[in-house]
């Protein structure tokens, strides 16, 4: 019926079926088109061997459906078999078992073999399918020095050990990079500036020629200290990334906050419950019960007014 | 004065006060209001107390109760306006006199005050019992101009999202600007304070807080606190703001305060200050005074730290972040400072002014002894030289500083300060400068103590003085027990005898009693024959400031063989002194030589002379007399000074004198100090610009590179690239110190053409270049600036050829860079502003000496702009000092003329103060030179905002004095027309008259103005009918007030009287009657229209069969004054009638113009407010 050839395809097909599906130009889905191509032709042949001139498509396409379903199921069983006696290989006996198994009658195969009115179809065109992606060969593979038996494995690709320099040595070291970033800085700088002093509003120190050199024009700030005072957010970043070993206490940072909603609550006029007969201070743990300040004590309620 | 009665203290009222309410219920931000009332608990101690005199200023007070029964009052205070009656006077002397007089008759000290109460008569009778008088009075404040400040930002949002605070303020005894009072160091009392605030505010004050209560609409919130501790008004202050709290994490009851957003910075600069407490608790054995301690940090503060009883506001500048180096000695200096002070001068208060010194010596020593203990002895004894030396410039340059002034008696010519253009009676006439002088030198004279009576002792004395008020002070109030707080000169020399049994006296009378210091000139020689050193030292004590001495002086020899102490007395006659020397000259044994520290070094010994065994020589190395020394060495004995002399001192001195010496042998000296790490930083920044100074002096000479330069590489720049600075890392501060200053230094190098060589330019735009400071803990902003004032330094003058206009294209290639750095630099602050922008304080001074050299157009706008409010107050100042400049060089009237705006408008009193000053130090013209500037118009204007316009504030007053005789020196102003010749004669009767009237001291200063006045001056009497004139007309246009009701009678007395004997040339009889006031005036100084206070002494005087021993001899001296006045007339009509008549008119047609000008300004706040004052009595 079919040369081992067939069958071996027939099993790997039964892997990727599912997955080829759709018509494609993937090389294994070409691969799967010539096959079953082949099978078809194999059916005909067969169909001629036995007498029919001619057959629907349909017909045709039945019996190819159930000739790979067969052979499927034959390289199914087979490696199943061979797998059981835990080789990856089948041999010739996995695949008589299979064809046993499922009932047929294996001494019947070389007599059918050698029929005389055979015909024989030419192998499918083999597009050069299993391309193994090579592996890159870089430099030369090293061979066992003399002390090394040869059984041992062999050496691994060079490229797995060999080391290539990957970047070239700047021309200078230091100083180029100092330069660099000052000349960066110094630009970056310039441009900002010039472009803020190009948005707004400027001053200048010359008369004839205002543009010359524009100084940002100095407008008052309503509270100057804060800006003046304060560390820029640019600084406190450059200190978080140097070192942060200041660590002020915790008390205070909790007894704060606390201290501030109190007054924010004194803000809220009455409605807002009034927690300063208790809650706050009770509420926090024993360290704000340490600390006796006046300043941090609950704002008294009024008295009732008893004269009027 | 004070150290005649020893036996407690005398108070000058006839009453002591021994409690005080003060209430405030209601401070409005938005109208900058504050309404309240205070309740004064007086004991009487006389029978019959009828008249109780407070202080007051700017208050408008609405009732005064006495024990709930109504009591009238008179409200005058006669320093609104100083000279009345727009007087032609216009000089200094005059005004002075007439100040200080007006100062003296409102001064608690003597038992004066602005606001007189009448006791209602049904209280007199209880006299005998001597019940307690409880005085009541309501009062408000509009818009104070001095004791409170407001600062509201002009934002969006409520009061507290606004930061909008208020503070008081004020110089020496100011608290009479926003509450009625006793306002003198002297008068203790407890306290009760009540602050009625917006909810989201808190109020700080003196005291323990008790209870904070929220209103009945629970808007707002009222803090009480109490104050037991018995406290000078003066002490008392306040503070409101929406302030964010810190509670010391190591005191609990401690609290600190700053504006909201700050706290992280308050944190960190309130982190050190238990240290303080602790050397101070330990140091004087004694515990901090008061249960509670609170800092607090404002804006647009008027000092840089001042303390109350229990607190001390500081300006909110002085907080910083871990980031900044520079500010943090300076921050702890000031806040050990105020502690100090909350010891010596809150705690425990002084008897008079003239104790004064006694309280600023005590809290500025233990600040020093802090100093030594925190930044070392180096520093400390760095400090005290550099105020040895600011003290020894001043009086030298300016006189001397007294620190115990005496007066005795009152009105004597001996004024104990004549050289000075101020009175120094009243803390309130002092010039700011030399009030800092004082300071200064009473710290200086507290050590001089000490090395006589040791350390020891010294503090056994403070211990002994606070024991003593602590006792007192948790007594209830007994008589005389609580003057055990108040410290006087007498009573503290007494606790240094009783502790130490030396005795001090020629010490205290050298230094206290007596002003001015000593000037040494030395010189030397050595006999070699005798093997001795013959020294002479020689003083001046002629030129002004100077003061001969007397007594024991150190010397210090350094020889071969070691350093040997030679104490010398200076004596009348003896000029020269033979000191035996230890050694032989024998270098040639090679030996190590032992220093005064007992160390032993090698040393190269062949820059000496071979004869001498001297190495070098010093006068008073201790500092233990107050002096300046010039002694003549050889130039290697000043460099073997420097290189192993350890004391700082010595090197200090060492390098200033080479400055005289340069040759190689001093720049290798001073550049050995440079690159010793061992030595004293801050005698290594010297060395720097001695190196400077030297070099340029070899210019022609030196070789190598310049100066500094190749140090600064080797030690800042990197090994592999010399022209690059190393990444900023200022982990250590000696050499962060360093390595800003020599660029500094290195920029004033000059070439042969006196230009800044190309090769140090160029070395510093590098430096700004190459700047990293990514990989820095501290912040650079303070480094980069001192690279801009590098700049600064390099400018040159530029070559201008026939005075073009400075223009872009002829800009110099090199000032083009220098140029674009500062355009750069000044930009990049825009956007990120450094801490206290102190970059664009260094660009705007850059642009300034830009503009002075002529490099680019000379312009103030620039300046103005950074001048207006809302800039950080250090750029404000730096803009307002260019403009100062400007208006000197380019004699710009406008300009003159906007600051004097300034001076009158600006909000901030810290920059008006700061524009005079600097006004006064940079002058835009002086008395010898002609200027335009100088005109009659600015006269007047200075004139009346010296006499009227700044009597909100008594530094502000004193500061324009200062500016005036900057300008115009104690003269007359020679721009002012010449006066009427004819009335020389007049003024001489005059003086005679107005003698014996005026209580306080004209002394000499009037003498000298007969003097004067005979060229320029116009007298007092000369002035005074159209002044008259104008007087009559006030007083007949103003409605009768209330309170003058009750004075009618007596006063419609006067007045007949006046007419009987005054018979002769004056017109009307408002006239005359105002003319007496004038003279009258002399005495009380009225602000309100003369009639009212005058009239009441002679009310109270008619007043039948009511003893008034206190009163009696004011009275009596008035009426002497009257009487000597009048006679003065007749005397004088008779001889100069006709004359006078002819003058008299002349003068009336000319002057006409100008009294309507005043007469606009008295009704300018200043003077309208007590015209206007209610001085309501029912």
């Amino acid at each position: 019926m079919a040369d081992s050839a067939v069958m071996g395809s027939g099993s790997l097909n039964s892997g990727n079926r599912s997955a080829a599906s759709k018509t494609s130009t993937s090389p294994s889905e070409n691969y799967q088109l010539a096959r079953r191509r082949t099978l078809q032709v194999v059916i005909s042949s067969l169909l001629t061997e036995c007498g029919f001139e001619s057959a629907e498509k349909a017909a045709v396409e039945t019996l190819t459906e159930m000739m790979q379903s067969y052979i499927s199921e034959v390289g199914r069983c087979a490696r199943a078999n061979c797998e059981h006696t835990a080789r990856s290989t089948p041999t010739l006996s996995d695949v008589v078992i299979t064809l046993v198994e499922m009932g047929f009658n294996v001494d019947t195969l070389p007599a059918y073999a050698k029929r005389s009115q055979r015909m024989v179809i030419t192998a499918p065109p083999v597009t050069n399918a299993s391309v193994v992606p090579k592996a890159l060969m870089t430099g030369q593979k090293r061979t066992h020095p003399p002390h090394i038996p040869s059984h041992f494995p062999e050496f691994p690709d060079p490229h797995t050990y060999i080391k290539t320099p990957t970047f070239r040595e700047p021309v200078s070291d230091y100083q180029v990079v100092r330069e660099k970033a000052a000349s960066q800085r110094r630009d970056v700088e310039r441009a900002l500036t010039r472009f803020m002093a190009k948005t707004g509003e400027t001053q200048s120190l010359f008369k004839d020629d205002i543009s010359a050199f524009p100084l940002i024009a100095a407008r008052p700030n309503s509270i100057p200290y804060l800006s003046a005072l304060l560390p820029s957010e640019l600084e406190l970043q450059m200190l978080e990334e140097t070192d942060s070993s200041e660590q002020d206490d915790q008390t205070d940072t909790e007894n704060n906050p606390n201290n501030m909603i109190q007054d924010d609550q004194g803000a809220d006029k009455e409605n807002a419950v009034l927690p300063p007969g208790g809650g706050v201070p009770a509420g926090k743990p024993s360290e704000e019960n340490m600390i006796d300040n006046p300043y941090l004590r609950p704002v008294k309620k009024p008295k009732v007014r008893r004269k009027k | 004065m004070n150290r005649k009665k020893d036996k407690g203290f005398e108070s000058p009222r006839p009453y002591k006060l021994t409690h005080q309410v003060v209430c405030i219920n209601n401070i409005n931000f938005q109208r900058k209001s504050v309404i309240g009332y205070v309740e004064l608990t007086i004991f009487p101690t006389v029978v019959n107390l009828n008249r109780i005199k407070l202080n007051s200023k700017q208050c408008r007070i609405y009732r005064v109760r006495v024990n709930d029964l109504e009591a009238p009052f008179i409200y005058n205070d006669p320093t609104l306006e100083v000279c009345h009656h727009e007087s032609k006077q216009r000089n200094l002397n005059y005004f002075s006199s007439a100040y200080t007089a007006a100062v003296s008759a409102v001064d608690p000290d003597a038992g004066n005050g602005e606001l007189s109460i009448k006791v209602p008569s049904e209280l007199w009778k209880q006299g005998d019992e001597m019940k307690v008088l409880k005085v009541y009075i309501e009062f408000s404040l509009d818009q104070p101009k001095g004791g409170l400040h407001f600062v509201v930002p002009d934002v969006e949002g409520s009061m507290a999202e606004r930061a909008a605070h208020v503070f008081s303020f004020g110089n020496q005894n100011s608290t009479r600007f926003w509450f009625p009072c006793v306002d003198s160091y002297s008068e203790l009392c407890t306290w009760k304070l009540e602050f009625t605030v917006d909810a989201s505010m808190v109020a700080v004050s003196c005291g323990d807080l008790v209870e904070t209560v929220y209103t009945h609409d629970m808007r707002k919130k009222t803090f009480h606190y109490m104050l037991p501790i018995p406290t000078a008004a003066p002490n008392i202050s306040l503070a409101v703001g929406p302030f964010e709290i810190l509670v010391d994490p190591y005191m609990h009851e401690v609290t600190h305060f700053c504006l909201p957003q700050l706290l992280p910075l308050l944190k960190h600069t309130m982190s050190y200050l238990h240290e303080i407490f602790e050397f101070y608790e330990e140091i004087l054995t004694c515990r901090y005074p008061y249960s509670c301690f609170k800092t607090v940090f404002v804006d647009e503060s008027y000092v840089q730290v001042s303390s109350y009883a229990s607190m001390s506001i500081f300006s909110t500048n002085h907080l910083h972040s871990g980031m900044i180096i520079d500010q943090t000695p300076l921050s702890r200096r000031f806040l050990a400072q105020a502690l100090a002070q909350q010891f010596f001068g809150c705690f425990i208060s002084r008897m008079s002014w003239s104790d004064e010194w006694v309280l600023k010596g005590i809290s500025g020593y233990i600040y020093g002894l802090y100093l030594k203990k925190t930044f070392g002895v180096n520093e400390y004894r760095h400090w005290i030289k550099e105020e040895l030396d600011k003290i020894v410039q001043y009086e030298l340059k300016m006189g001397g500083v007294l620190l115990h002034p005496t007066f005795s008696g009152g009105k004597e010519k001996d004024n104990p300060t004549p050289h000075l253009f101020f009175s120094i009676k009243h803390p309130h006439t002092l010039s700011w400068e030399y009030y800092k002088m004082f300071q200064c030198k009473a710290h200086l004279v507290m050590r001089l103590i000490e090395n006589r009576i040791s350390m020891e002792f010294m503090l056994q004395v403070f211990n002994k003085l606070l024991s003593l008020a602590s006792t007192a002070s948790s007594q209830k109030y007994q008589s005389h027990m609580w003057s055990q707080m108040l410290v006087s000169t007498s009573g503290f020399l007494k606790s240094i005898s009783n502790v130490s049994g030396k005795d001090i006296g020629p010490l205290i009378k050298q230094w206290v009693d007596q002003s001015a210091v000593v000037k040494f000139f030395g010189s030397f020689a050595f006999n070699r024959k005798r093997n001795v050193l013959e020294l002479e030292i020689r003083q001046d004590y002629t030129s002004s400031g100077t003061q001969k001495y007397v007594g024991p002086i150190k010397v210090t020899v350094q020889e071969l063989d070691g350093s040997f102490n030679h104490t010398l007395q200076i004596e009348e006659n003896s000029l020269k002194h033979d000191i035996p020397c230890h050694s032989k000259s024998r270098r040639n044994k090679k030996k190590k030589i032992p220093l005064m520290n007992g160390e032993e070094v090698d040393m190269d010994l062949s820059a000496m002379d071979a004869d001498s065994p001297l190495l070098w020589i010093r006068i008073d190395p201790d500092m233990s007399i107050l002096r300046k020394v010039e002694f003549e060495q050889a130039d290697f004995m000043w460099q073997y000074q420097l290189r192993y002399e350890r004391d700082v001192v010595a090197q200090v001195e060492a390098i200033s004198a080479l400055e005289k010496f340069p040759t190689p042998a001093s720049r290798l000296a001073l550049t050995d100090i440079l690159e010793q790490d061992q030595c004293f930083y801050k005698v290594r920044m010297q060395a720097c610009f001695c190196l400077a100074k030297i070099a340029n002096s070899m210019v022609s000479t030196w070789t190598g590179p310049p100066a500094m330069k190749s140090l600064f590489t080797r030690m800042f720049c990197c090994q592999s690239c010399p022209n690059i600075v190393k990444t900023n890392n200022f982990i250590n501060f000696q050499s962060y110190f360093l390595q800003k200053t020599m660029p500094v230094a290195i920029a004033l190098l000059r070439d042969v053409q006196n230009l800044c060589p190309k090769e140090v330019l160029h070395f510093i735009l590098d430096l700004i270049k190459y700047n990293d400071n990514r990989k820095n803990k501290f912040s650079d902003n303070y480094y980069r600036a001192e690279l801009i004032d590098a700049l600064t330094n390099s400018l040159t003058p530029a070559i201008n050829i026939n005075n073009e206009v400075r223009t872009v294209d002829n800009l110099n290639t090199d000032v083009r860079l220098i140029l674009e750095e500062i355009t750069r630099f000044l930009n990049m602050e825009k956007l990120l502003p450094s801490y206290r922008n102190a970059i664009t304080v260094s660009c705007l001074r850059a642009i300034r000496m830009l503009q002075r050299n002529g490099h680019i157009p000379s312009d103030p706008i620039l300046f103005k702009s950074y001048a207006q409010y809302g800039h950080f107050v250090d750029v404000r100042i730096a803009a307002l000092e260019a403009v100062v400049d400007y208006t000197r060089v380019d004699r710009s009237s406008a300009e003159l003329q906007w600051l004097l705006d300034l001076v009158q408008n600006d909000p901030v009193h810290y920059i008006k103060h700061k524009i005079l000053s600097m006004l006064a130090k940079n002058p835009p013209f002086t008395k010898a030179a002609e200027s335009s500037l100088c005109n009659e118009a600015l006269v007047d204007q200075l004139w009346k905002l010296m006499n009227s316009g700044t009597a909100h504030d008594w530094r502000l007053r004193c500061d324009v004095v200062n500016l005036y005789y900057a300008l115009f020196g104690l003269t007359r102003p020679s721009c002012l027309p010449l006066p009427e010749l004819g009335l020389v004669l007049n003024l001489k009767e005059k003086k005679a008259v107005l003698n014996p009237i005026i209580k306080s001291d004209p002394g000499p200063e009037l003498e000298e103005e007969q003097h004067v006045v005979i060229e320029p001056a116009l007298s007092g009497v000369a002035m005074a009918p159209q002044s008259l004139k104008r007087k009559a007309e006030t007083l007949l246009c103003s409605s009768p007030e209330p309170g003058q009701i009750m004075q009618e009678e007596p006063s419609a007395k006067i007045t007949v009287k006046t007419r009987e004997e005054e018979d002769i040339d004056m017109e009307t009889v408002h006239d005359s009657q105002a003319f007496i006031y004038h003279h009258l005036n002399m005495l009380e100084r009225p602000s309100t229209p003369g009639k009212e206070v005058s009239s009441v002494e002679h009310a109270m005087l008619s007043m039948p069969g009511t003893p008034m021993p206190l009163l009696s001899k004011e009275s009596m001296s008035s009426k002497h004054g009257d009487h000597h006045h009048h006679h003065h007339h007749h005397h004088h009509e008779h001889k100069k009638k006709k004359k006078k008549h002819k003058h008299k008119h002349k003068h009336k047609h000319k002057h006409e113009s100008k009294d309507r000008d005043s007469h606009a300004f008295s009704n300018s706040p200043a003077s309208g407010r007590s015209i206007r004052s209610p001085s309501l009595s029912d």
